[in-house]
């Protein structure tokens, strides 16, 4: 958990790690694939994998999510919940060393996300090395003490 | 003073408009080298890539090809009939078959299968990456490790070069049967002459210009919209300004290859 206090603080933690895989409004998935394919693009490029393995891959993360009812689904029809999913399976897709959530309450608005981003990392957490959410210290009582 | 002071203002206004111009074209061909250097690099073709050229290829090339077809048939038919009145009326009939392979085959097919790819997949390309481009979708591609030059670039760009070039030859195929059928009508009598009047048309030179031709032609649809889009500011706004400024930069260069082919070919 990082806390920051403004949008500057925040660009700089996001900066100083530029390597870790990003989850954020900011960057959104492509609208015009669905979330299947949003996902299947990166073993597709990082690794070269044809349509049908990577596919199997992409739909494999969304079973451990639990959300393969979105597969089929563009970015528009996308609710919070699912689209947040999505992201985050983008992200794991790499089996990255470092996941950095950033804003959660931007991306899940109309969700008690603290909960809701830990369980979506706990389900994901042989994907990746370390997860990170990067939020402001205004949210910090939002999420329950450690 | 007033009057001393406006015409500056005004030169130092246009003086900014051309800056801001010559700025537009050069980042369009920065673009343009960096996407045909990578269209032309074997290493690019993955199968994710291989897979959306051939997609590509069909939304730009397939797709339109009946109605092309069906256009390039009319148009044909037309001028074909168009010349053949007009060269007997001055005795000139022997010449009314390469008057209209050359008129058609080599100066209207090309534009007219760029103007089509223009039309139907540049306009769509140069809004698509001008939204891409606003959304921030190009950037999120990149930040997952996916080259966006790879899969959104490179195959816009063949597909874009494929289409004209398959167009233009398919329509040319079509043109002489019909072009054959217009001076000769169902007889094969006339295959010699016929045959001979291509052969006099298409020399080496000829041919040569020609492939090039479509070649540019391709590669000036599929680069300027998707060059113009890229450099267009982030704003909802300036969209459509970015997408009309992209096409209409497109139609210039199309027109002056037109005008440099017929230059090189007839001075």
């Amino acid at each position: 958990m990082t806390w920051v206090e403004d949008d500057a603080a925040r660009q700089a933690a996001i900066a100083a790690r530029p390597q870790a895989a990003l989850v954020s409004a900011e960057l959104p998935l492509r609208a015009n694939l669905t979330a299947l394919e949003n996902i299947a693009l990166v073993p597709q490029y990082r690794r070269d994998l044809d349509w049908a393995d990577a596919s199997g891959e992409a739909m494999a993360l969304l079973e451990q999510l639990g959300c393969t009812g979105c597969a089929g689904k563009r970015d528009a029809t996308l609710s919070h919940e699912e689209r947040f999913q999505v992201k985050l399976l983008r992200a794991v897709a790499a089996t990255p060393a470092l996941v950095v959530i950033e804003r959660p309450g931007y991306l899940l608005p109309d969700t008690h996300y603290p909960p809701f981003v830990e369980a979506a990392l706990a389900a994901l957490q042989d994907r990746f090395g370390e997860g990170m959410v990067i939020d402001y210290a205004w949210n910090a009582p939002l999420y329950r003490p450690r | 003073m007033l009057g001393f002071a406006d015409p500056q203002r005004r030169l130092r206004r246009r003086g900014v408009a051309f800056v801001a111009w010559a700025a537009g074209w050069l980042r369009v061909l920065r673009f343009g080298g960096a996407a045909i250097v990578a269209a032309l690099s074997p290493s690019v073709y993955n199968p994710a890539t291989r897979a959306m050229v051939a997609r590509q290829i069909y939304f730009t090339g397939w797709q339109v090809l009946p109605g092309f077809a069906l256009f390039v048939a009319v148009l044909s038919a037309v001028l074909v009939r168009i010349v053949e009145e007009t060269a007997r009326d001055f005795g000139l009939s022997q010449f009314a078959s390469e008057m209209t392979l050359r008129v058609l085959l080599l100066e209207l097919i090309p534009i007219t299968a760029a103007l089509f790819v223009s039309l139907r997949s540049g306009a769509a390309i140069n809004t698509e990456i001008a939204l891409m481009n606003l959304r921030n979708e190009i950037d999120a591609l990149a930040r997952a490790g996916v080259d966006p030059m790879r899969f959104e670039f490179v195959p816009r760009l063949v597909g874009c070069v494929v289409s004209v070039i398959s167009l233009t030859v398919l329509s040319c195929a079509l043109a002489l049967l019909i072009a054959y059928l217009g001076v000769y009508g169902f007889f094969l009598w006339g295959v010699p002459d016929f045959t001979r009047s291509v052969g006099n048309v298409f020399n080496a030179q000829i041919t040569i210009g020609l492939a090039l031709k479509c070649l540019f032609f391709g590669a000036a649809v599929g680069v300027i919209p998707m060059g113009e889009a890229l450099a267009g500011a982030r704003e909802a706004h300036v969209a459509p300004i970015t997408v009309l400024r992209g096409m209409m930069r497109l139609f210039f260069v199309l027109f002056l290859i037109e005008v440099g082919s017929l230059a090189f070919k007839y001075w």
